[in-house]
């Protein structure tokens, strides 16, 4: 049984101009001790879909159909009662920007802390101490520096603060939304060592979201490309990303561009180049292929007729019509 | 207590949004829809009121017993101790509270926003010096200011009105400054500088467009104030003798003892108009500060 | 707390003062129209009193020298003499603050606890029915000028609750021991107290509610909850603590508003505190009274923002280290 499964997912945000879905049924699992990263560029559906496990939606959003499953128990319809318990332990989300996710007001320690007695409220107030000093020095902040103040930290530090909270309780799924995004490449560097490291010492199961192909790559088993609310294409990074030895694969026009946006440092010389135009909107129905009018290898067929996700390889699957033409 | 419901916690401006888009959303929000409803009937009464119902003004009643009478037919709203008619009183009352908020609001908005827009468009020394210099004006306490300057300076419509607005004005500088501090910052501005455009041009022609929603929401804010101010000085004896506004018939109901000899009828209408017309603003501008910062409707 | 800060907070402190103070010279003494250049100048002082009058405030010297001597006066506790009574304003001033103090205190403790109480209920309801019930009627609240609120409680008590008294502090000529002297203050005082207490209940509701539900929707709110952190701790514990502070710097603002509450208030009730002793002073033009109740208020205003910056930067640890 897979630690996660997400089945036919969909959510819907309810504004003023209408409804809107931001996640249209979508499926994904991650086994125990996979690491997936949700790829995609802003406003894709990808963070929508991190913050649904934990049940951490806004309140003007809802699950319209679909399952969440996590070791076992389904979570959708859960009431907030039933849900605390399992949060933190089984499942724990690091936030993007982690400046304001930390309390201002509140020392480091006694924030992980926090975590920790309200999950073990009898548990002895040395041990957790200890705990929270051991988790700290995991991520490489000395004990000394614990009981500061977010505001005292660099930005590198709180971030590696969150991860040490995230993993107080020790939770079998970290689902970390861009983590990386806010920092300089020396501690991007570090925070994606961190939670390699992480991941094999514990046995971790990671949800990495992010915009950042090269934080994927470095970091996941498998990577599924998200586009305005769809999964347009998702397999195992080695394939779908290419390695040193071999190109990638990407089957999927928009992958294709993300994966070319982001030039290799090694390699041969690419001009990188950028897509025009920008993502349909959401709050209006889609007829086709919701990635038609930016595709550089739009057909006839695309405008009119949604693809579907279809096998490429063994474990790899994308949705698009020069695919499924080619397959069929 | 002319101070404003500032009920937005002070710190970060709010967002930009657009007018039409502002008024648009002030119509769907419950209660700003509420705030102008009330204010339109208010206006409505006393803007129409004095002319349909066209009374004598010297008809005063000439017999002791229709001094301090309840409502009847003949007069709707009863009698004062000196015979005059509440009723005409109370629509003609009105007016005068209305000019006066109205007029010391944009003695209050022009200097205030006029100050913050300069403060903030030229940053540095020339902020800090305004900024001190309102911050100074902050701290007196309004209604005790407003007395001691009306009780020097004189009573008629015109002071009263100046008075008010100068003590208005720090509040409504605060916002403005904060919002315009972060526009400064925005690419339009920077690239219109980077052209030499005019300062003068720049604040008026780009950034006052900007602000222009958050000094409508202020604006209605400080109107409400305004009122209560206005309503308070007369109240206290302050107001002007001749032009009777609904604090001054508060202030004679008062001295008359209308509270104690049962007299409801006299208080109670310009004291209900002055809460209506105040509560209309006041809905208004919460409307208004909400739809700016959607924060403070919980949406994330 | 860091010494440079508390330093620098003084020294602002001591600026305002001062500058307050100018700004009553200006008001009262320089300016054309002003009472003491009329008193002096019109001929309705006997020769005796103009003298006084003339070495109180050294009018024949220069504007600067005048400006010293005021100065001079102030720190001696010098604030001049009542037109209407004939003594030192200092004298009449003494028994008043004490019971506008009191009429403050009451109406202060009432309007913080039931208002922070309101305000959190209503932001824990927020996006529900309450919320907005309460938002309107605390704003209804606030449209009330405290002294029509201050006659309907009048009016209500002389017409159905004949038991509280509506005037004065005391009733004269009662003849009880100490206890049944504080028994008598404290009926009186109910009414007034309410009244005051009601306009600014609303105010603080609103100020709290909402720095609440701005911290609600703050990130770290959500981690909070993502934690499994229980809602009601995470409102006391996470939002209430941080909305604490936009609350205090709203408390500073308060004080100025319930001066002008207290003016009003006690001119209704005929309480015989300073907000009452304004009143008179401005119907029978006693301005030197008018003018040291004036600046009396400005400075309390002035002590409590002083302090409730003190108190703002013990609570937020990221001002702390300026």
């Amino acid at each position: 049984m897979s630690l996660l499964e997400i089945t036919d997912l969909s959510i819907d945000y309810l504004t003023e101009r209408g409804t809107l879905r931001a996640v249209d049924c979508v499926s994904l699992s991650v086994e125990r001790g996979e690491s997936v990263g949700i790829a995609g560029e802003s406003g894709c559906g990808k963070t929508t879909l991190g913050l649904a496990v934990p049940l951490l939606l806004a309140p003007n959003a809802t699950v319209a159909t679909g399952s969440i499953t996590l070791d076992g128990t389904s979570l959708v319809g859960l009431s907030e009662k039933a849900m605390d318990p399992m949060r933190w332990t089984k499942v724990a989300f690091v936030f993007q920007g982690a400046m304001n996710a930390l309390n201002p007001v509140h020392r480091i320690d006694h924030q992980i802390l926090e975590a920790i007695t309200t999950h073990e409220p009898g548990i002895d107030v040395g041990a957790a101490r200890a705990r929270v000093l051991h988790l700290l020095d995991a991520v490489g902040i000395a004990p000394a520096r614990a009981s500061s103040y977010p505001h005292e930290f660099s930005g590198g530090m709180r971030q590696r603060a969150m991860i040490a909270m995230s993993l107080a309780c020790r939770p079998r799924l970290l689902i970390a939304d861009e983590p990386t995004t806010a920092l300089d490449v020396i501690s991007q560097a570090q925070i994606l060592s961190l939670l390699n490291n992480l991941r094999h010492a514990e046995g971790l199961s990671l949800i990495l979201i992010s915009h950042d192909l090269a934080a994927i790559k470095r970091v996941c088993d498998r990577v599924v490309v998200m586009y305005a609310g769809i999964i347009v294409e998702s397999g195992s990074t080695a394939s779908i990303f290419g390695t040193s030895g071999a190109a990638p694969s990407a089957a999927h026009p928009y992958t294709q561009a993300l994966i070319s946006a982001h030039p290799n440092l090694h390699g041969t010389r690419v001009l990188a180049e950028g897509l025009s135009g920008h993502p349909p909107d959401l709050s209006q129905t889609m007829i086709g292929c919701r990635f038609a009018d930016r595709c550089p290898m739009v057909m006839e067929v695309c405008h009119k007729v949604a693809p579907t996700l279809v096998t490429i390889a063994p474990g790899h699957v994308a949705a698009c019509h020069l695919v499924s033409g080619e397959a069929s | 207590m002319s101070q404003l419901p500032d009920v937005t916690p002070p710190g970060e401006p709010v967002v930009g949004v657009r007018q039409r888009e502002l008024w648009r959303s002030l119509w769907h929000d419950k209660m700003g829809r509420a705030g102008v409803i009330t204010l339109a009937v208010v206006l409505l009464i006393i803007g129409l009121g004095p002319v349909i119902f066209a009374f004598n003004p010297s008809a005063f009643g000439t017999s002791s017993g229709s001094l301090l009478q309840g409502p009847s037919r003949a007069d709707w709203f009863g009698t004062t101790e000196l015979g005059q008619n509440v009723f005409r009183e109370f629509l003609v009352g009105g007016r005068i509270s209305l000019y006066v908020g109205v007029l010391a609001t944009l003695i209050a908005i022009v200097l205030g926003a006029g100050l913050g827009l300069v403060s903030g468009y030229y940053a540095g020394w020339r902020d800090t010096v305004l900024m001190r210099f309102t911050d100074f004006f902050l701290v007196l306490p309004t209604l005790p200011l407003i007395i001691v300057l009306a009780a020097l300076f004189g009573q008629n419509l015109l002071i009263t009105s100046l008075v008010i607005g100068l003590t208005s004005w720090p509040q409504t500088a605060r916002i403005i400054r904060s919002q315009v501090l972060s526009l400064r910052e925005r690419p339009l501005v920077q690239r219109v500088r980077s052209l030499g455009a005019k300062d003068s041009r720049i604040m008026f022609a780009h950034i006052l467009p900007n602000v222009a929603p958050l000094i409508f929401a202020n604006l209605a804010l400080v109107l409400s104030g305004s009122i209560l101010a206005q309503a308070a000085l007369a109240f206290l004896g302050l107001g002007d003798p001749v032009q009777v506004s609904w604090g001054t018939m508060l202030h004679n109901a008062f001295n008359a003892g209308a509270m104690s000899t049962g007299a409801w009828w006299y208080f109670i209408p310009p004291g209900l108009g002055i809460v209506a017309m105040t509560l209309g603003f006041a809905l208004i501008g919460n409307s208004l500060e909400r739809a700016l910062n959607p924060r403070l409707k919980a949406q994330r | 707390m860091n010494r440079r800060y508390l330093l620098r907070k003084l020294a602002t402190l001591l600026v305002t003062l001062f500058a307050t103070v100018t700004f009553n010279f200006l008001l009262f003494h320089v300016l054309p129209g002003s009472p003491v250049q009329l008193m002096a100048r019109s001929g309705h002082m006997d020769a005796a009193a103009r003298r006084q009058l003339v070495r109180l405030f050294g009018l024949n010297h220069s504007l600067p020298v005048q400006y010293l001597i005021y100065l001079r006066n102030m720190i001696h506790g010098q604030l001049g003499f009542s037109y209407v009574y004939r003594t030192p304003v200092t004298s009449v001033l003494a028994p008043a603050i004490g019971n506008t103090v009191i009429l403050l205190g009451a109406a202060t403790c009432l309007t913080v606890v039931v208002g922070v109480a309101l305000g959190v209920y209503s932001a824990s309801r927020v996006r529900t029915l309450t919320d907005a019930t309460i938002t309107v009627v605390a704003l209804g609240a606030w449209s009330m000028p405290d002294f029509f609120t201050g006659m309907l409680m009048i009016f209500g008590a002389a017409a159905w609750l004949h038991f509280l008294p509506i005037s004065g502090i005391s009733t004269p000529g009662l003849a009880t021991g100490l206890l049944g002297h504080w028994w008598d203050v404290a009926r009186h005082l109910l009414l007034p107290a309410l009244t005051l207490a009601l306009v600014n209940v609303a105010q603080f509701s609103l100020i709290t509610r909402n720095a609440l539900v701005e911290a609600m929707v703050e990130d770290f709110v959500l981690t909070a909850r993502a934690k499994g952190v229980g809602r009601r701790v995470v409102l006391l514990h996470h939002a209430l603590r941080n909305a604490l502070l936009p609350i205090v710097t709203a408390a500073a603002l308060y004080v100025g508003m319930i001066l002008g509450g207290a003016i009003q208030v006690e001119t209704v009730f005929s309480w015989p505190g300073m907000g009452l002793l304004i009143y008179n002073s401005v119907e029978q033009r006693d301005y030197p009274v008018l003018e040291a109740c004036f600046l009396l208020f400005a400075i309390a205003v002035i002590a409590t923002n002083f302090f409730a910056d003190l108190l703002y930067h013990a609570l937020d640890p990221r001002v702390r280290r300026t």
